[in-house]
């Protein structure tokens, strides 16, 4: 079932991942409301430059509008909407998740000891009303943009203060934005790798009223019962739109208007502990029966230098079979191989392990644990629990083998509720592993391990085939929350309405 | 009586608690006070009492009132009496019930005999709230006729007095003895350690190290290192 979506009446950002059209530099800017008034002015200024997800023609055949040097987008915490004073009547109708905030849900998830809020960059010490992103082709094309919005800052006369307290590269921890960028080799070419070294960003979801789905939907739409893939329904990621559930999302408040084609943000940055994985890997690839390589991709669910899936690459000799296809195919034929699998073969993880960090995510329908029609459809647990990624690497690592210094990724993903899809995924299956039978044991690289009581996982092996698991034990915390909250994504006509004024849920 | 499942068997007791107030808080009040101050964890009185896997405590109010039920058929069932006339349609409106006192209301999922285990809760139940030890009978104070308790006996008729039949009784475990299952899952929990700590090693080291393990785990032994009930840090 074919949708058109009002492509000039949602942003940008929900429908492209910016990185993937070339935009290879990100700035993040943060600012809060001091006067309603000159708030609504304000976000009216910013509308006019803010980036639709209409077609570019450069990527698409047909009409369109030219690929911009740089984009914009903004988003506002609940915290923001009041202060824009919108009606009470429509402020009830936010999602309680949206409404207490990323750091109030800590326990959710797992934001403890090293992540806990109160070790968070300074400025999410204090309340945080807008987000704006910038996204530029060059760095050049980011600083004109940012100026453009100091000024319109400046021209708030007080209304709109930019907040300062993002740490540094080089030890501060005032700066007013965050910026973030893709990693470049040793030749300079741009990468899609983060800082431990995995090709990042392959899988993406597919949803209803995206373009070229055909090409694109193996791997990350829904599964069939026959074992095909069909787009999500768009009401899993914009609201407005009927979801998975056959029913509009009940996250969205009053008015249609206020809440139609937009979406829910989930900020964090997350620190990246280099040194202690580096140290780690190379600790426990000494009694692993295996490569180093092979190992890593056994934490990931992907191998790093390629993204192969080690579902469908379980050992170095398959992962050179595997290279050898990949290098003679085509580009269309490339990116099937990258997202178009299943774990139907491997229901008890000896190629891809159960505490991997994409089945971890994305267990696709590898939960119904072989069991014929278990479900009504074999992802029918896992269709309701996706999440749009966007987001970049920041900082670069000076020392590998030093956890300190500024480095990691932005992460974001977007949904239509931060509870159901983000909230679930990060307590239940990154934290947690009943779901995959595997009781208390964190996935490797996002899980909250405990320092006094450092956990385990189990890369299983073949049944029968004489070989014991192997253990990786000792786990330590890799990845830290530095910061970050929850945002709601306006249409464009809910920008205007609110700059307006005139948000009216009678 | 009781409903078993093996040697596991389901106990729930409703005891009425006394209509009326001790100046201006009811008996109710006062005993939904007491239970929600019990200790938790180790130091709960539930853990000290012998076999007991599973134990709940809470106050009843009243049963529940489903409400009018809403329909958007052409008419409510009951509305047909109206053909009859408008008294026959009100009387066949759903009725409200009440409860004529409140309930303590005990549960618990335990191992063996239910005489064995109820002198255990007369015997064992002790804790400390706001600086005085109390044992069972601070929480059944106020209950009707529980001033006629004197002793282990009259304790025991007491509760068998208040028990109901539990009609779907799902144990969540295996029926054996508590001490059994916490040995076990004391055991799984120190084997898993074992088994990771001595990864890779040879066969010689392991068969010692295994040797060491038996003597320190002491699997035959149930009272020796275990988890403790109530237990509540890895």
């Amino acid at each position: 079932m074919t949708k058109n979506l009002d492509l000039t009446d949602i942003q940008g950002n929900i429908v492209k991942a910016y990185g993937a059209y070339n935009f290879h530099k990100a700035r993040y800017l943060f600012m809060r409301i001091d006067n309603g008034d000159k708030g609504r002015k304000f976000v009216g200024t910013i509308t006019t430059k803010v980036t639709t997800a209409v077609h570019w023609t450069k990527d698409d055949a047909s009409t369109g509008v030219a690929k911009p040097l740089v984009t914009t987008n903004i988003a506002f915490t609940y915290s923001g909407l009041k202060a824009l004073e919108l009606p009470r009547a429509s402020l009830k109708g936010f999602p309680e998740d949206f409404v207490m905030g990323m750091r109030e849900r800590k326990d959710i998830l797992g934001d403890d000891g090293p992540s806990d809020p109160k070790h968070w960059d300074k400025i999410w010490q204090e309340t945080v009303h807008i987000w704006i992103s910038i996204n530029g082709q060059t760095i050049d094309a980011v600083n004109e943009r940012y100026e453009w919005i100091l000024k319109q800052i400046e021209a708030s006369d007080g209304g709109v203060k930019l907040l300062t307290g993002h740490r540094g590269e080089n030890g501060e921890d005032d700066l007013p934005y965050q910026d973030a960028s893709v990693l470049y080799d040793a030749s300079g070419n741009p990468t899609a790798k983060e800082h431990f070294g995995y090709t990042d960003g392959i899988g993406d979801p597919v949803f209803e009223g995206q373009t070229n789905i055909p090409d694109r939907v193996l791997g990350r739409g829904k599964l069939t019962r026959e074992g095909g893939w069909e787009p999500l329904a768009t009401g899993e990621f914009i609201l407005g739109h009927v979801d998975e559930a056959m029913e509009y999302p009940r996250t969205a408040p009053a008015p249609d208007l206020l809440s139609n084609n937009g979406t829910y943000m989930v900020y964090r940055k997350l620190h990246e502990n280099v040194g202690s994985f580096n140290r780690f890997l190379d600790e426990q690839s000494k009694i692993f029966p295996g490569s180093k390589e092979m190992l890593a991709a056994k934490f990931s669910g992907r191998w790093r230098d390629n993204g192969a899936p080690i579902v469908n690459a379980p050992d170095d000799e398959s992962k050179k079979v595997w290279d050898e296809k990949f290098a003679e195919a085509d580009f269309a034929a490339k990116k099937r191989m990258l997202t178009d699998f299943t774990y139907n073969q491997d229901i008890g993880g000896a190629k891809c392990p159960l505490s991997a960090h994409i089945r971890r995510i994305n267990p696709r329908g590898s939960l119904e644990y072989g069991v014929k029609d278990a479900f009504d459809t074999p992802g029918a647990l896992v269709n309701r629990r996706r999440i749009l990624r966007r987001g970049l690497p920041y900082g670069k690592v000076t020392d590998p083998i030093r956890d300190d210094g500024n480095h990691g990724i932005i992460f974001m993903a977007l949904n239509v509720d931060i509870n159901r899809q983000f909230e679930f995924v990060q307590q239940q299956w990154i934290n947690y592993a009943n779901d995959f039978k595997e009781g208390n044991d964190k996935e490797v690289l996002l899980g909250n391990h405990d320092a006094k009581n450092p956990g385990k996982v189990v890369l299983q092996v073949e049944k029968g085939s004489g070989k014991p698991p192997h253990f990786v034990c000792n786990i330590p915390r890799l990845v830290e929350t530095r910061g970050g909250d929850y945002f709601f994504i306006p249409s464009i006509t809910a920008l205007k309405m609110i700059a307006g004024g005139i948000i009216d849920p009678t | 009586m009781a409903t078993k499942s093996g040697n596991a068997t389901a106990l729930t007791v409703l005891s009425p608690i006394k209509n009326g107030t001790m100046g201006e808080i009811s008996y109710a009040d006062i005993t939904r006070e007491r239970c929600l101050r019990l200790p938790i964890h180790e130091n709960s009185p539930l853990a000290k009492v012998p076999n007991t896997y599973l134990a709940r405590l809470f106050i009843l109010d009243d049963v529940f009132y489903e409400s009018l039920p809403g329909s958007d058929s052409v008419f409510n069932f009951s509305d047909i009496f109206s053909f009859f006339s408008d008294q026959a349609r009100r009387d066949a409106l759903p009725k409200i019930d009440h409860l004529k006192s409140k309930y303590l209301v005990f549960s618990s999922n335990f191992h063996g005999d239910l005489n064995e285990y109820l002198a255990g809760m007369w015997e064992n139940w002790t804790y400390n709230d706001q600086g005085i030890q109390h044992d069972v009978r601070y929480i059944w104070e106020h209950c009707v006729a529980f001033d006629e308790v004197t002793d282990c006996n009259s304790f025991i008729s007491y509760i068998k007095r208040c028990q109901l039949d539990a009609s779907l009784f799902f144990n969540g475990s295996t029926d054996d003895s508590l001490q059994e299952q916490l040995k076990a899952l004391y055991l799984k929990q120190e084997f898993t350690k074992f088994v990771t700590t001595h990864q890779g090693k040879s066969a010689i080291e392991i068969q010692q190290a295994f040797k060491r393990f038996i003597e320190r785990v002491q699997p035959e032994n149930l009272s020796g290192p275990s988890w403790i009930p109530g237990q509540s840090n890895p």
